[in-house]
């Protein structure tokens, strides 16, 4: 089945750290389940956002102003208006222009002035996309170009041009953040580093656009087909930006081509869409070409990150000190936000008494960033991990040993405030070491004779004796030119939702038809991840019937129950244990009535295979469908089973100073890569990732190696290649052509194992995964890199142009000093 | 107002019916597409008034021998020139390239003459037709006649996009000869993923040695210069020497020396020179061997 | 604008209908004959998620100008299934996981299909290689390629 090459192998827990449930011989947790929609989507019949037609369907389409910085001067539709087929053109002046976003800074419209190429001037419902596509061509715009504020550097300098008038220091939010005393904990380190990591653009490059439809009912009320991930919170925003009460608004959420946080927020497009369909009084579908799906959506937050650190003598980390700028363009979406993210892996990560983070977001002209898998998790955990790399060098310590050593541990608070209930960090990083074959590898590589590829990257700074760990061999003569490294990274993510709203829960309706089929409704959407499945696992789990028995219903928020939404790997343990309190009223339900009816104690019997049976035989003794419908169609009494749950994790909001125990458990992991330098090129092979994660339990292993695989695609991709080019405020490479995208030959071995904590608060034991897997990736390569080289990249994406500039650098310093 | 389309699809099935179709007013020339459609539908470029599809057009496909020679027709697709026996026993080199072009779906369609005719820098297919000093068949209507002239590959392009062909000129065939018994030819390009890429730079060289000393020198850049290039000053730095380290270094810095690379997105000047000395490098070592 | 008559086969059925001169097979597909299963992802031959077969070979319906289909046949990923029962190769995909959105899964089948037509035992490389053109982000790849592996092995 799997191929030759590559071992995918699955680590299974020791029995004693096995809790409490014990699975039944036929459970289906931890079975590899497919997707209850796959077969849907494997023979072409799921509907996307772009395979809907309603009748009388209009198509939008968007001006967006191309320039970085300009005052509109007046904007031009008549052309546009007259043409054939041309149902609507909307601009600033037709709408109500109400603020949104994180900074309230944005509108639907821009009205006087556009901030950023992306800004979006206008808008066409017409009859085709491309009678819309052309009539957008000729609406003309009259500006006046402005100052452009191209970098942060350029926004912090003395008399620069002011970007929003309400910030006149463009620099819209600061953070701060610390716990203990850093000027203690320098005074206790034997060893201080410092660098500073320049983090890049990730496109989400979801392989389906961004789309929506608008339709108003009759009566006023609005139905929107929307990809968002947060359908509940995006409800209540709308509203407020389209002149709508909540209540009648409706929305479906068809089958999405992606999402990876790219989801989370309104995007104008959405609003203006509304707009159109409301100027037209017809559904109106508006759907981004692959080129405005590059220009018009947010990527990841790009942002350089100084880190500064201290060390005892022993290995003991002492302090963090970081400080982080972050190029908010021209207007501010989630991006800003993802710091509050970052600051979690710093401080808590591991074991250290003295912390403190700086964070300045700042308004440029460049285009903006919102949520994207990891919420700045990645950025973080590419700087401290890099950075405790170069820590356990000059030590002279394996990297390994190190983090063993200041790895938190279960039962420990970190600095932060957040409660480690399990925590199996230590474990992740034993295992996946063990398989990556650590000690042998880096053994053998620190016999090897150094040759001189590069000097220390850092030669200036503190001057324990330098290890040759770096293999490399450059012996010209018989031009071998390939040098091999292995690195490690690891990570902590939350793991049971995090509470940055009100409430951070999941509601359930459940209920079963007289037969034993079983609707439930949840209100967390299925994006891809496989949410669905694993809800359906866990309800036919605890009803004892089989998977096909479950429908879920999950996209229609008239149906469903409230959820916060799609994020912070937060699904399938919060509307999991959502689903599996539902399960169980309904199973309480069941067994007490087939003990009446069977005239037998409750905890005798028990729900498999679609039978009530005695729990210690297992013999069958009745059907559920009978106890159904014994319930529904009593002689005396008559009931339906039908169960509700709303499930808040028992996590709590951050205080002020951003502490304190936001999720209901947390996500551990360790990755070692293992690559490939072409020291002539630069180019970075991986070939091969072990990654070992801490997720409680694995509810369907097919699926949580797709999330751990897919992850550590998107995290290959995101340190070796991927980076939406943005100068002088304009994007400079909208395709696939020119933003290259991990494709399958680029595809190393990769060995995906997992560690069962068994946390008591997660669904059979489970805690999130899906951001986990993309966060160690870049760090772990980046350290292989080091270990193969010499040469500390610090600067993503690490393309073979930038890391062969960084070994003809480290030879240069090597030839001068020689 | 209706939107400006093509009003007419042709499909000639005649050299001298497409040359007279291309020679209309507004008229382009559709091969595979693969380079036309993606253009058109971004708007890069406007939809012409009149496409001329060559899909019928009887004479200008397959590949054959003839006269000692190769001929290979225009609408030759990449995939057959990969896979063809004739090509991979003549001109491994031209096989290879044709099979390095994006991936399966594209090389479906895409045909050489497209290829050469779209005369982007990075065509891969231009270096090994350029180490196989190819020729190129091009016919026209003069408006009595159909006339037929030949271009040697090097002259064929004059700058991104621009060729030798005049409106309704149409590239019938490339012809070439074997490469000689002994003769060693290998092409390589770079991108910075292996699979899907538009070369950051290419390279190719040929050579032939007799009694060690290199009698036959061919080499050629593609994506460094404004069209696929010829690499004289590395010919010369190769020709009577014998393929030594120190051959290969002259070779190699003639090479940084002579070609033009640009600095765009996909890579820097200083990189592509970069690449341009390491491939070329491990090309010529590769006949040492 | 004009449009030009078309005549092709289509999943075993023959269609007629009339096209403007620069639509694409894909346009045909999803806006004519409905059949969205033949996904748009870039719409300039980078994705493969409009990839179907055409007179035997796979190629990207966004690049093909329809009316070059003229009296060919065309495969897409609805024509797998039969009488309600998946293709065994669609079934594989669903069996290993290959699929998480989903968007990429047509272009991905139809591409494995055709691999798998001209070469019915692939080595993992011949499959990487059969699929370099079809970019999915949600997988990594590893069950795709495990997937269409497991078919070549002796799955139906
Ligand atoms: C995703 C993708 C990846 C690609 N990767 C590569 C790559 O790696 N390397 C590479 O070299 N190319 C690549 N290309 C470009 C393209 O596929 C090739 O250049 C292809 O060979 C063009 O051939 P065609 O038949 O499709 O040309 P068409 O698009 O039909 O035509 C291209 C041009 O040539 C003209 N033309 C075509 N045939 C003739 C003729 N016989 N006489 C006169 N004029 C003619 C046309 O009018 C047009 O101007 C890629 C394209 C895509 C979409
Ligand atoms: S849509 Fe055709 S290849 Fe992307
Ligand atoms: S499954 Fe989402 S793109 Fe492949």
């Amino acid at each position: 089945m799997n191929s030759q090459s590559s071992v995918v192998s699955h680590q299974l827990v020791p029995e004693k750290q096995r809790a409490g449930q014990i699975a039944t011989k036929d459970t289906l947790i931890g079975k590899r389940i497919p997707k209850l929609d796959a077969p849907e989507k494997a023979t072409g019949l799921a509907r996307y956002i772009e395979d809907m037609k309603l009748p009388r369907m209009l198509y939008g389409k968007i001006l967006f102003a191309d320039r970085p910085h300009a005052r509109i001067v007046n904007i031009d539709t008549a052309a546009a208006k007259a043409m054939r087929g041309v149902r609507a053109v909307i601009t600033a002046a037709d709408i109500e222009l109400v603020p949104f976003g994180f900074g309230q800074d944005n509108t639907a419209l821009k009205k006087d002035k556009v901030t950023c190429t992306r800004d979006e001037v206008a808008a066409v419902a017409a009859d085709t996309p491309q009678i819309a596509a052309e009539a957008v061509s000729r609406i003309r715009v009259t500006y006046e170009d402005l100052p452009v504020v191209a970098s942060t550097d350029e926004a912090l300098a003395e008399g620069a041009p002011v970007i929003h008038a309400k910030t006149p220091d463009n620099v819209p939010f600061q953070f701060d953040y610390s716990h203990g005393d850093i000027e203690q904990g320098i005074r206790e380190s034997d060893v201080i580093l410092e660098d500073t990591y320049t983090l890049g653009r990730q496109a989400h490059c979801c392989l389906g656009t961004s789309g929506i439809i608008a339709h108003f009912e009759a009566d006023g009320r609005l139905t929107l087909h929307s990809l968002t991930q947060v359908p509940f919170l995006y409800k209540n925003d709308l509203a407020r930006i389209i002149g709508v009460a909540p209540e009648k608004i409706r929305i479906i959420q068809p089958p999405i081509g992606g999402g990876f946080g790219s989801k989370l927020d309104i995007h104008p497009f959405e609003p203006i869409c509304v707009f159109l369909a409301r100027a037209t009084s017809r559904p109106v579908r508006l759907c981004f070409t692959r080129e405005e799906e590059f220009r018009a959506t947010p990527t990841r937050q790009p942002m350089v990150i100084h880190l500064k650190s201290g060390v005892r003598k022993d290995g003991t980390f002492t302090f963090r000190d970081v400080r982080m700028l972050l190029d908010n363009g021209g207007r501010t979406s989630w991006g800003a936000t993802t710091p509050w993210i970052s600051m979690r892996t710093f401080s808590s990560l591991y074991r250290v008494p003295h912390v403190r983070q700086h964070v300045d977001v700042v308004y440029t002209n460049n285009i903006y960033a919102c949520a994207f898998r990891g919420y700045g998790n990645p950025q973080a955990t590419f700087a401290l991990e890099s950075q405790v790399d170069s820590l356990a060098e000059v030590l002279d310590m394996d990297p390994l040993e190190l983090r063993l050593k200041n790895a938190q541990k279960p039962g420990e608070t970190t600095g932060q405030g957040m409660v480690l209930g399990t925590c199996g960090l230590a474990d992740c990083l034993e295992t996946a070491t063990q398989h990556a074959g650590w000690g042998k590898k880096r053994r053998n590589v620190k016999t090897s004779k150094r040759q001189n590829v590069a000097a220390p990257n850092q030669p200036d700074r503190t001057s324990f004796s330098r290890d040759p760990m770096g293999s490399a061999s450059t012996d010209l003569s018989s031009h071998r030119h390939i040098a091999h490294g292995i690195g490690m990274a690891s990570l902590f993510h939350v793991g049971g939702g995090a509470k940055i709203y009100r409430s951070d829960g999941c509601g359930t309706i459940l209920k079963l038809d007289d037969f034993g089929g079983v609707t439930v409704m949840t209100g967390s959407s299925e994006i891809g991840q496989g949410s669905e499945t694993v809800i359906a696992q866990i309800v036919a789990e605890e009803l004892g019937l089989s998977i096909s028995n479950i429908r879920v219903i999950n996209n229609d928020t008239e149906l469903t129950p409230w959820d916060v939404g799609v994020h912070a790997s937060r699904t399938t343990f919060i509307a999991g244990n959502s689903a599996l309190r539902a399960a169980r009223d309904a199973r309480r339900k069941l067994i007490n009535a087939a003990a009446a009816r069977l005239k037998r104690k409750p905890d005798d019997l028990d729900l498999r295979g679609g039978k009530v049976v005695e729990r210690s035989s297992g013999e069958p003794l009745e059907s559920i469908g009978k106890i159904i419908r014994g319930l529904h169609f009593g002689r005396t009494k008559n009931e339906l089973v039908m169960t509700t749950d709303f499930y808040e994790p028992p996590s709590t909001a951050p205080d002020k100073e951003q502490k304190g125990d936001i999720s209901a458990c947390y996500a551990f992991g360790t990755h070692v890569a293992e690559v490939e330098v072409d020291l002539e090129t630069g180019v970075v092979k991986v070939l091969r990732i072990c990654a070992t994660h801490d997720v409680g339990r694995v509810i369907n292993r097919l699926g949580i190696e797709g999330q751990v695989e897919g992850g550590i695609a998107q995290g290959i991709g995101y340190c070796l290649a991927e980076e939406l080019k943005v100068e002088g405020g304009r994007v400079c490479n909208p395709s696939f052509t020119d933003y290259k995208l991990f494709s399958t030959t680029d595809l190393p071995e990769l060995d995906v194992s997992f560690v069962e904590t068994n946390d008591p608060a997660g669904p059979h034991g489970a805690k999130g995964i899906g951001e986990s897997p993309l966060i160690p990736v870049a760090p772990a390569i980046a350290n292989a890199i080091y270990n193969a080289t010499g040469v500390r990249m610090t600067e993503l994406p690490l393309t073979p142009e930038r890391v062969l500039a960084k070994l003809k650098e480290a030879r240069e310093k090597e030839t001068i000093s020689d | 107002m209706p939107l400006e389309q093509s009003d007419r699809y042709l499909a000639p099935h005649t050299v001298q019916e497409a040359t007279q179709d291309a020679a209309g007013q507004g008229a382009a020339v559709l091969a595979g597409g693969t380079d036309l459609l993606p253009r058109w539908s971004k708007g890069v470029v406007k939809q012409p008034d009149a496409l001329v599809s060559l899909k019928d057009v009887e004479g200008i496909n397959g590949i054959a021998r003839i006269n000692g020679e190769v001929r290979v027709g225009a609408l030759a697709t990449m995939s057959e020139i990969a896979s063809d026996p004739i090509i991979r026993d003549a001109a491994p080199v031209l096989a290879n390239a044709a099979g390095r072009i994006a991936c399966p779906q594209v090389r479906n369609r895409a045909t050489i003459g497209g290829n050469l005719c779209n005369a982007s820098p990075a065509a891969d297919t231009a270096v090994p037709l350029i180490l196989l000093d190819a020729v190129l068949d091009i016919a026209a209507w003069n408006g009595s006649s159909l006339t037929a002239r030949e271009v040697p590959v090097t002259k064929f392009f004059k700058g991104p996009g621009a060729t030798v062909l005049a409106p309704g000129e149409l590239l019938t065939h490339i012809r070439f000869k074997p490469l000689a018994a002994g003769a060693y030819a290998a092409w390589d390009k770079f991108g910075t993923r292996p699979a899907m890429e538009i070369a950051v730079a290419s390279v190719g060289v040929a050579v032939r040695l007799d009694g060690g000393t290199i009698v036959h020198a061919r080499v050629g850049y593609g994506s460094v210069a404004p069209v696929p290039m010829r690499g004289r000053k590395a010919e010369v730095a190769l020709m009577d020497r014998p393929l030594s380290a120190e051959t290969i270094e002259r070779c190699q810095a003639a090479a940084r020396d002579e070609i033009a690379p640009i600095t765009d997105v996909r890579a820097s000047e200083g990189y592509r020179r970069d690449v341009v000395a390491v491939m070329l490098g491990r090309l010529l070592r590769n006949v040492e061997s | 604008m004009s449009l030009v008559e078309l005549a092709f086969v289509v999943n075993g059925e023959s269609v007629t209908l009339s096209v403007p001169p620069f639509a694409t097979l894909l346009d045909v597909l999803r806006d004519d004959l409905e059949l969205t299963g033949t996904k748009y992802g870039c719409g300039e031959g980078e994705c493969g998620a409009c990839s179907v077969i055409l007179d035997g070979k796979v190629v990207n319906a966004c690049l093909v100008p329809a009316l070059e289909c003229e009296g060919a046949e065309v495969l897409t990923i609805e024509g797998l299934a039969f009488g309600g029962k998946m293709h065994p190769l669609q079934q594989a995909f669903v069996d290993h996981g290959a699929i998480q959105c989903g968007f990429c899964t047509p272009g991905m089948i139809m591409a494995a299909y055709a691999l798998l037509e001209a070469n019915p035992s692939p080595t993992e490389e011949d499959v990487k290689r059969g699929l370099e053109g079809n970019l999915c982000r949600c997988t990594g790849y590893r069950k795709i390629v495990d997937a269409v592996l497991s078919f070549a092995g002796g799955g139906a």
